[in-house]
Parts: C-alpha cells; structure tokens; sequence
C-alpha cells in the first residue's frame, strides 16, 4: 500500500477525534462567549420583558419607575395605619385590622425576619448577625478599615429604647429606615413588613418573659 | 489504450472500508447529538458582569439568604435581579471605598441601572414562571445548580425544552418542603425517605403539566 494513503488515512483518523474533544471541552468548563444561535427561530421578539432594556428612555428601563405624586392602581394610601403605621397622628399601637395578631401572622413573620433581618440583627434579634460581625472585623482591621469600611453596630432589638416603642413606630423604622440603616419599603411589601415587626415583638416578648406568663403544661422543663 | 485495474492490495482493505463505511454515520450522528446539544451549547455560560459581585462571597460565606436579592421569586414570573439601593443597604458603610463597587456607587448617585449581563434567558416564544415552581417546592438548587459556590454565576442547566419535561414527568425526587427552597447545601434524596417525598407530591397535589400551552403561550 502506498505509504501517502496510510498517512491520509491516519491523519483523517486523528482529525476525526478533534470534534469529540471539542465538545467535550466545552462540556467541562464554564465560558464567557454566548451561547451560538444560528437558527434565531423567534428567540428574540420585539416585546419588553421584566428588566430588559429600552432605548427609548435615557436611563434604558423598560419598566418605567412610578413618577413622584402618582397614585398606582390598586395602591392603598388612605389607610395611614396599614401603610404608615400611624392612627390619627400617633403610631400605631396594634396590627391593621386587616392582618390580625395570629400564630400565621407570626410564623409569616419568622420566615421574612430570617431572610431579611438576620444577616445584621441575628436569629434572636441580639444584634450579632453574621453581615454585623463581619463588618465589626473590618473595620477592626489591624491596617486600619478595610476601604473605608464604617459601621454602627446593629442595635439589640431587646434594648429598652426598641422594646418601649409603639408597633407602628418599628414598622416605620422598618419601612423607611432609621438613622444608619437603611428602609426595606421597597424590598419588603407593606402586609410582610407588618409580620415582621409582629414577629420582632414576639422576639421581644420572649426575651423578657416571666415563668408565669408560660403555659402551666410547658414549664416543665424550664 | 490500457485500462485503470485496483491495485492487488486493495483487496486487504475492502473489510477496512466496510467497517468505516458503517460507523461513519453512527460518528455522526454522535457529533450531531453530543456536540450541538445545549448541555454542549447552552450550559456553562458564564458572562462577565460589570461588577464583580461574588455569590459564594455573599451566600456562601455571609449567609445571606437568595430572596434578600432576589425578593419577587416567589410572588412574580420573573426573579428580579436585585436594584442597587439593595446593595446599598450595606454597601453605603462596608467596603465603601472599595474600587469593585465603583459602578454600584456611580449608579446609585445617578439613578442609572448597573447593566447586569443576563446568565439564563429562554426563548421569548417560551413562558416560565418562578413563582409556580418555588411555592410548589422546587428549590433553586434544582435548576441553577450550587450558586452559593460560585464566584461568577454561570449556566447550570440547559434550558432545553427536553429538561424541562424531564422533571414535569418525573418531579417526585426533585421536591422539598417550601421551608428548604433556598437552602443550597441541603439534599431532599438524602434527607427525605420516597415517602415522605412521595407525600409532598399529594400535599401540593403536583401535576406539572406536558401541554403545550403551558410554556407556549
Ligand atoms: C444591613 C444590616 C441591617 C439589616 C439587614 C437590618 N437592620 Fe435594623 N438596624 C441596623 C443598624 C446598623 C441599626 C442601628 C442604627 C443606628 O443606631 O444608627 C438598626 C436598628 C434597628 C432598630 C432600632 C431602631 C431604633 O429606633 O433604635 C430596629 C427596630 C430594627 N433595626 C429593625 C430591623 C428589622 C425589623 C429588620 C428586617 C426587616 C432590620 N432591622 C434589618 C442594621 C440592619
Ligand atoms: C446580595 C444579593 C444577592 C443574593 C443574596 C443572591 N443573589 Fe443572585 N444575583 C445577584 C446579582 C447582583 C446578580 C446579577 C449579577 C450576576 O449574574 O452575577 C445575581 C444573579 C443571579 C442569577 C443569574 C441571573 C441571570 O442573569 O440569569 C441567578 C440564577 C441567581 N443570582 C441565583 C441566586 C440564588 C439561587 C441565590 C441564593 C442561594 C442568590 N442568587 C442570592 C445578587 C444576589
Ligand atoms: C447584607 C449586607 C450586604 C449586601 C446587601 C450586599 N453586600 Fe456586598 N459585601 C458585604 C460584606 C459584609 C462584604 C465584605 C466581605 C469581606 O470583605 O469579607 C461585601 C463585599 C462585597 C464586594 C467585595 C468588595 C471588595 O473590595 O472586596 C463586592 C464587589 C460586593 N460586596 C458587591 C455587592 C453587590 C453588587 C451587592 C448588591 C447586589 C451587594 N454586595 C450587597 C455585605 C453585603
Ligand atoms: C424550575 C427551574 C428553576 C427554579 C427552581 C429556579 N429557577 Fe431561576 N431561572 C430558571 C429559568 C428557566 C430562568 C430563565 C428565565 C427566562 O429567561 O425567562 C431563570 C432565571 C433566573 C434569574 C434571572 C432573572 C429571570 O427571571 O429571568 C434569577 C435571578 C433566578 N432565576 C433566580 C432564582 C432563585 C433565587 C431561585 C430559587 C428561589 C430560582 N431561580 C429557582 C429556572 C429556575
Ligand atoms: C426540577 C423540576 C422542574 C423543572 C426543571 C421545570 N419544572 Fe416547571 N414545574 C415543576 C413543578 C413541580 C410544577 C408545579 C406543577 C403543579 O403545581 O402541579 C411546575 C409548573 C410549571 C408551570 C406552571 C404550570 C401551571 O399549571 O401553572 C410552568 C409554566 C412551568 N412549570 C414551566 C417550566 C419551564 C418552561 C421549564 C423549563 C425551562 C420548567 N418548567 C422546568 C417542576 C419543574
Ligand atoms: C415545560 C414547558 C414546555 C412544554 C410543556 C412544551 N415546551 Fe416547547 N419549549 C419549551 C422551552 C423552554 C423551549 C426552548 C428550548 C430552547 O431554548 O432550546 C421550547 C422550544 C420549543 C420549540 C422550538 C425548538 C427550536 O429549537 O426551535 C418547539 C417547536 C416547541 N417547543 C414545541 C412544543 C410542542 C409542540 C409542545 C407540546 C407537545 C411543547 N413544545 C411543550 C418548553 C416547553
């Protein structure tokens, strides 16, 4: 057999290996290029989808902000007690009528304080939540705060100053922030921020209990 | 005139030939199936963002929970990619002079949004919704793989029509209590016994449906 097709054939052989090994490449590590889309189908159609971009508008959303002094449809901003928490220029001292303090409301409550008070305030609220002890560290620096870093410790929701104040006043803490931390109004909807603070006076309850105010059958181990 | 005769040697090759000749089209369609198959294609993409912002940092290290981020995943389609007063919730005080936050800071004085390259994108002639699958008890984990891990996130799964329907047929060991859906380290085939799995299909009576209208829409 002539020595140039036995070459040919080899060198066919060793090319058709070089696909496979492409795609098992690809295969095995992430890869910063998009995805290749030859066929475009209607993959990309002219419709605006949640946060996709609108070159129409100078900042490019394509969902519009709401403008200041519009009321949206169906936003509720007669009732002061469930949006602001305030009842006739005082702060509110029970839940709106609409959410009343039940065993749901509460465990409504745990679910989003986990999620979105523990990272500084901590699963029993004591205030020292992992982001808390983190930014404690850096600032702690021994080469001084780590760029920059400042942080005012997150207060112990037991204090005395927070356990004194009305329900409605925490809410609004809650709702639009109170001195070095920042509100949750537009992370947290009005009917769980309410939970929350339900929530953060059981807390509250349960640090400062007294043996008489557990149920006889539960004090057993206590 | 003289006429072209094979070689003798060719004879030695002709069960070569055959043998080729009959896996050739079987290497093909190999190629086809493996190497354009979006687990090829779709799978892994991991784009560069704007800001270097860790997830194995932020969740894996810090604890924090998805929805403080991405807080519409289970009221809405769509998980929101969180706006840059959430980072600032903490980013106004910690690492506030850091150079990786140049952009989050820039846009949080001028208003404009940081663009955020999106990781996973469906077709727009195809529906899903995060909510749906969230509240039934399919955790992030299942689809998104172990973010919590990831410096950059990139795509886990892909995306395909054929994975979808893969875990609509077949969802009973993909489920886990509501209470567990964001806990990434946490594995229902190990901590669940088929029972009790097999009593969250009936407690949410799970149906996920093969129509076509219901991502074609
Ligand atoms: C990013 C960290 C952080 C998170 C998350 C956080 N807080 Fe705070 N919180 C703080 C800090 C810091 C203070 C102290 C502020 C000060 O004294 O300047 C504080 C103070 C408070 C106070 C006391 C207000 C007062 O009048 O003294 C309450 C009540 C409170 N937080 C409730 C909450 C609730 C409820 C949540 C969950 C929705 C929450 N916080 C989430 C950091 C945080
Ligand atoms: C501190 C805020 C924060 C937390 C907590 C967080 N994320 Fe993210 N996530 C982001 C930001 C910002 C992006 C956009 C940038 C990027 O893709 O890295 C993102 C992107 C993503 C994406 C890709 C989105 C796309 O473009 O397709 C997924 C998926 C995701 N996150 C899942 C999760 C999961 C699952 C968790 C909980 C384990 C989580 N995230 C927790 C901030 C957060
Ligand atoms: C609940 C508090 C919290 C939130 C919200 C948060 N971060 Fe952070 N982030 C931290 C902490 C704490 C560190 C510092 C960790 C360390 O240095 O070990 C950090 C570090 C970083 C760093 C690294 C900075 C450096 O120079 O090393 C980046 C980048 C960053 N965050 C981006 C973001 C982005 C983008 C968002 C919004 C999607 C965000 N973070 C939201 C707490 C938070
Ligand atoms: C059943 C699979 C599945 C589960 C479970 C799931 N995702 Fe997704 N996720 C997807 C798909 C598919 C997309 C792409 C959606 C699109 O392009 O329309 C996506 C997109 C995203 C995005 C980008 C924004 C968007 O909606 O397009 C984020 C952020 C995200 N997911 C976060 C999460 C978080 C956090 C969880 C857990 C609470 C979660 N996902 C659970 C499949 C899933
Ligand atoms: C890990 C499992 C899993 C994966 C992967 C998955 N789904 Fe689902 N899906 C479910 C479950 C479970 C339900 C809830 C069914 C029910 O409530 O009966 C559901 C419900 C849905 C619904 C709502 C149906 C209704 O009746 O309202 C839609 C739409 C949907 N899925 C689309 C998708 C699409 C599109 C994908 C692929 C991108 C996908 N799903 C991938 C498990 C999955
Ligand atoms: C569980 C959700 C789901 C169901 C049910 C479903 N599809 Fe799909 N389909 C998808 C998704 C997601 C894609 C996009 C896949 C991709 O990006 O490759 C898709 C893509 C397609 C495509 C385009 C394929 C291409 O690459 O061009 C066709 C055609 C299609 N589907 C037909 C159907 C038909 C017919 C049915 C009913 C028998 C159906 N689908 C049911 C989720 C679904």
């Amino acid at each position: 057999m002539p020595r140039i097709i036995i070459y040919a054939l080899l060198i066919l052989t060793l090319l058709a290996i070089l696909p496979p090994v492409i795609a098992a490449n690809a295969r095995s590590k992430p890869n910063p290029n998009r995805p290749i889309n030859i066929i475009q189908d209607m993959d990309l159609q002219a419709k605006f989808l949640p946060q996709s971009e609108n070159d129409l508008f100078a900042d490019k959303r394509s969902q519009r902000p709401q403008i200041v002094g519009t009321v949206a449809r169906g936003e509720n901003y007669l009732d002061t007690h469930f949006v602001d928490g305030v009842v006739d220029g005082q702060w509110a001292t029970t839940t709106p009528k609409q959410l009343p303090m039940n065993m749901e409301l509460l465990l409504r409550g745990q679910d989003r304080f986990n999620i979105y008070c523990t990272p500084c305030h901590g699963y029993s609220g004591g205030g020292n939540g992992t982001i808390n002890q983190r930014a404690m560290e850096l600032v702690a620096n021994a080469e001084g705060p780590v760029n920059g870093t400042v942080w005012v410790a997150a207060k112990s929701l037991h204090d005395a100053t927070v356990t004194i104040q009305p329900i409605g006043q925490i809410y609004n803490s809650v709702t639009h922030g109170v001195r070095n931390m920042a509100g949750y109004g537009s992370q947290v909807p009005p009917a769980d921020r309410w939970a929350i603070v339900a929530y953060v006076r059981a807390l509250q309850r349960s640090q400062n209990a007294t043996l008489e105010e557990v149920p006889a059958d539960k004090r057993g181990g206590l | 005139m003289s006429r072209f005769l094979f070689p003798r040697w060719t004879n030695a090759i002709l069960p070569f030939i055959l043998v080729t000749g009959a896996i050739l089209p079987l290497y093909a369609a190999f190629v086809v199936a493996y190497g354009f198959s979006p687990k090829t294609i779709d799978a892994g993409y991991q784009p560069t963002q704007p800001v270097p912002y860790s997830h194995a940092l932020h969740v894996g290290q810090l604890g924090m929970d998805c929805r403080y981020c991405h807080n519409t995943v289970e009221r809405a389609g769509f998980a929101a990619v969180p706006a840059t007063q959430t980072c600032m919730n903490c980013h106004t005080q910690i690492q506030r002079e850091s150079p990786k936050l140049e952009k989050i800071r820039s846009s949080y004085e001028s208003g404009m949004p940081v663009e955020w390259v999106k990781v996973h994108k469906l077709p727009d002639y195809s529906y899903f919704n995060h909510s749906a699958h969230v509240n039934r008890g399919v955790g992030c984990v299942e689809c998104h793989g172990r973010i919590d891990q990831m410096e950059v996130v990139y795509r886990y799964s892909p995306l395909a029509m054929g994975w979808c329907l893969d875990c609509h047929r077949a969802p009973t060991d993909r489920l886990r209590p509501v209470s567990q859906i964001t806990n990434m380290a946490w594995d229902q085939r190990v901590e669940l016994t088929r029972e009790e799995r097999e009593s969250l299909v009936k407690l949410f009576h799970i149906n996920p449906s093969e129509n076509c209208s219901t991502c074609h829409r």
